[in-house]
């Protein structure tokens, strides 16, 4: 493809692995703050805070994850875009993480502000500790299909 | 035949790298309990720099991430042992795998030199209304660290 052939991303070894690196920071960042809140949700943490205030305190740390993540992921992916255009694992990852955004800032921000902790919450969190576990286990197995 | 060779061979190290399935998982572990511990670490050294969580007092950050931090630290040691030592001959001339155990070294001696005068003494730092020098030398160190370590992590895969 011409993307991958004139791509200045693949004239230098190095930029690939530092691309990664930043790709692994952003979603650390991200995927860690989500947990907090989730385990927040749980009842496993802070729990002398009200989930409103962690997942407020938290919000801007996971945004800047995910736009750092969502940055360097499509610069990773424009490297060799055949091989992840016909890897499965990489579709499944997309939808994965399609979804873990989608129900991050819908059902999941909802909950977390309402301050109920009952049974749903709890639920919530499960889920989208879930998805977003997904994501990250899609990214390692599609460079092992 | 040398060490790293023995320990390669031993049966279930031996049939754990060839495996096409547990390898990838085991890794995902790792990366997964990196993303988990990571951003707590990240999240506490932030909230000791007064950057982040201030709703919380920095007691509440540093106790209620500290049970996650040894639970996910016990499992990322546990995979990463295993990932290291089934694949032992292509780590033990690794230079990256090296420098990212010096760092680990180095986590262990900011542990050492910190957690008394800091992580353990957060409600005194709590009642003071500036940040002391040694809790931002404690908080950035950790960050250039814990960078380091990921960094290395990575580029183990990249040397030949």
């Amino acid at each position: 493809m011409i993307l991958q052939v004139t791509n200045p991303l693949n004239s230098s070894e190095l930029i690939f692995p530092t691309l990664e690196c930043i790709h692994i920071a952003g979603f650390a960042l991200s995927v860690g703050t989500i947990a907090i809140v989730d385990f927040r949700l749980l009842g496993l943490g802070m729990n002398h805070q009200s989930t409103a205030e962690v997942a407020a305190d938290l919000a801007p740390w996971t945004l800047l994850g995910l736009v750092v993540m969502l940055t360097s992921g499509p610069l990773l992916f424009s490297s060799d875009p055949d091989m992840y255009y016909l890897n499965w694992v990489f579709d499944l990852k997309m939808v994965l993480l399609l979804l873990a955004i989608i129900f991050n800032y819908t059902i999941r921000r909802k909950t977390a502000y309402s301050g109920k902790s009952g049974t749903r919450a709890k639920v919530v969190a499960c889920v989208s500790i879930t998805l977003w576990v997904g994501v990250v286990f899609g990214g390692i197995f599609l460079a092992f299909i | 035949m040398s060490i790293a060779q023995s320990l390669e061979s031993i049966g279930f190290l031996n049939e754990f790298s060839e495996s096409v399935l547990v390898y990838p998982i085991v890794l995902s572990t790792h990366l997964t309990c990196i993303a988990l511990l990571g951003g707590m670490i990240l999240m506490t050294n932030l909230r000791l720099l007064g950057l982040t969580l201030k709703s919380l007092t920095i007691t509440e950050v540093v106790t209620s991430l500290r049970l996650w931090k040894r639970i996910g630290g016990v499992i990322m040691i546990g995979t990463g042992l295993l990932l290291a030592t089934s694949e032992a001959t292509k780590y033990a001339p690794n230079p990256f795998f090296w420098t990212k155990m010096i760092i680990l070294s180095l986590i262990g001696v900011h542990a050492l030199v910190f957690r008394p005068i800091v992580y353990n003494r957060t409600e005194e730092l709590d009642r003071s209304s500036l940040i002391p020098a040694k809790v931002k030398a404690a908080a950035i160190l950790s960050l250039i660290l814990w960078t380091g370590m990921f960094t290395m992590g990575r580029l183990i895969a990249y040397w030949d």
